[in-house]
């Protein structure tokens, strides 16, 4: 949306908003591959030559695809976890969707289990608590001088994924002693023993797990 | 307003972005007013039914903040670990996320972009406060040959270039952090002056003005630069 000169502008303002639309249509150019820079009579040509220089200059550089997928792999570790906890707490989901893969965590260990989720880093424990917003500049710069509020990424990963095993190993447990309400649970527990036993009947016949040589 | 960060192949893949009539719900009568969606909005509902679905943000938004915190932070290994930071912040603080979309800020805001690298410019000041440290050429090292675009026909041209590139980085990077940060969002990822104002919480006028005297630093700087360069020039040929 353009901004109009008023009467009211100091000429700083006007020198501003003119730099201001000389930058739109350089990025617009630069859009469209064009070759020929925009020209305006109205702005310093120092500014000017300096904005062509920074244009040509500051670009946009892609993470490698490694890092890029180890993230993603480490947010769709946390999504789980946080649509496990969401339906612990009776929140929305994405219906039946994706009803079959949530973990439904007691309530009361939500935040246990969204801790272990975190890999560690206390800031990222108090944003999934609610207890902090990561937009607020000040309450963040405050959190961040607590002692041991940093965590080493580099670690971050393997951290993360053994905390997601305990969760995983937390929920297995706490599922064997809370049977399925749900009639496909049921099944799909039912499909999952009769595997099972496949594989450990299997097992046996080749003379596996201490069984008949 | 430019737009080359979208990844849509044209504006009505911004589904989001259209401006819609609003009709009145329970019971009102329609007012047949119109706002402006924010272009984000059907992925953000996405991931807040469904935190699987935040993928499509991360994919959308990942190079930016990537190479917001690149510029910001001088080096490969710490950018990594703010993007990663800021990610991670992002999906856990989602469901407090609150759209704030005004019909000023015309098709093409998103809100969520603003909240996001809000986000990211809190994590880069810590760990720019935490290394209590300005890296003077490790930019140059991360980006490498690859810094500008060169069509590798014409060396010559190609080494002005780079030196060009070099030279602009080493200037942008004596600039205060409000400026440097203002200019690296303007050119870097291509934001608009309210997007900027959103992220820095300045107005609108006052971020105009700092982009301006942001430019007029660097055209000094340059010009310096270049008038030395001559006058070095000049004295060996002499």
């Amino acid at each position: 949306m353009t901004t109009q000169v008023r009467a009211d502008m100091s000429r700083d303002d006007v020198d501003a908003l003119v730099t201001d639309r000389y930058l739109d249509s350089l990025l617009a150019a630069a859009d469209r591959h064009a070759d020929d820079a925009p020209s305006d009579a109205g702005l310093d040509p120092g500014v000017r030559d300096a904005a062509r220089v920074l244009g040509r200059s500051l670009v946009r550089v892609h993470p490698s695809f490694r890092f890029e997928e180890r993230l993603a792999s480490r947010l769709a570790e946390l999504a789980a976890v946080q649509a496990g906890v969401a339906a612990a707490a009776g929140g929305s989901t994405a219906g039946g969707a994706i009803a079959g893969r949530l973990l439904a965590f007691p309530s009361a260990d939500a935040s246990a289990f969204a801790s272990a989720a975190s890999g560690g880093d206390p800031l990222l424990d108090a944003i999934l608590r609610g207890d902090l917003d990561p937009t607020d500049a000040d309450a963040v710069e405050r959190a961040a001088r607590l002692p041991g509020s940093r965590r080493p990424l580099i670690g971050g990963v393997a951290i993360t994924s053994a905390a997601i095993s305990l969760v995983g190993v937390a929920w297995v447990a706490w599922r064997a002693a809370h049977p399925a309400a749900h009639p496909a649970g049921g099944t799909i527990t039912r499909i999952a023993r009769t595997d099972h036993v496949r594989r450990v009947a299997a097992a046996m016949s080749a003379g596996g797990l201490g069984g008949p040589a | 307003m430019p737009a080359r960060s979208s990844g849509c192949a044209s504006p009505r893949d911004r589904c989001n972005a259209v401006a819609r009539a609003v009709f009145g719900r329970g019971g009102q009568p329609a007012t047949g007013s119109v706002v402006a969606f924010d272009r984000d909005r059907s992925l953000v509902e996405a991931a807040r039914r469904d935190p699987a679905q935040f993928d499509a943000l991360y994919r959308k938004y990942l190079a930016q903040v990537y190479a917001f915190a690149l510029h910001e932070l001088a080096d490969h290994h710490a950018a990594e670990d703010a993007t990663e930071r800021t990610f991670l912040r992002a999906i856990a603080a989602l469901p407090r996320f609150r759209e704030q979309a005004r019909v000023e800020d015309g098709p093409e805001a998103s809100t969520f972009r603003v909240w996001l690298f809000r986000i990211a410019r809190n994590v880069v000041a810590n760990e720019r406060r935490t290394r209590r440290r300005r890296p003077a050429a490790s930019l140059d090292l991360a980006l490498g040959a690859g810094l500008t675009i060169a069509d590798g026909t014409d060396l010559e041209a190609d080494a002005v270039t780079r030196d060009e590139a070099a030279e602009a980085l080493r200037v942008l990077r004596t600039l205060p952090d409000d400026r440097r940060r203002a200019l690296v969002l303007r050119f870097v990822d291509e934001m608009s002056t309210a997007e900027i104002a959103g992220i820095l919480g300045r107005s609108e006028g006052a971020v105009r003005v700092l982009i301006h005297r942001a430019l007029g630093s660097v055209a000094r700087e340059l010009g310096r630069d270049r008038r030395g360069g001559r006058d070095r020039g000049d004295e060996g040929r002499a």
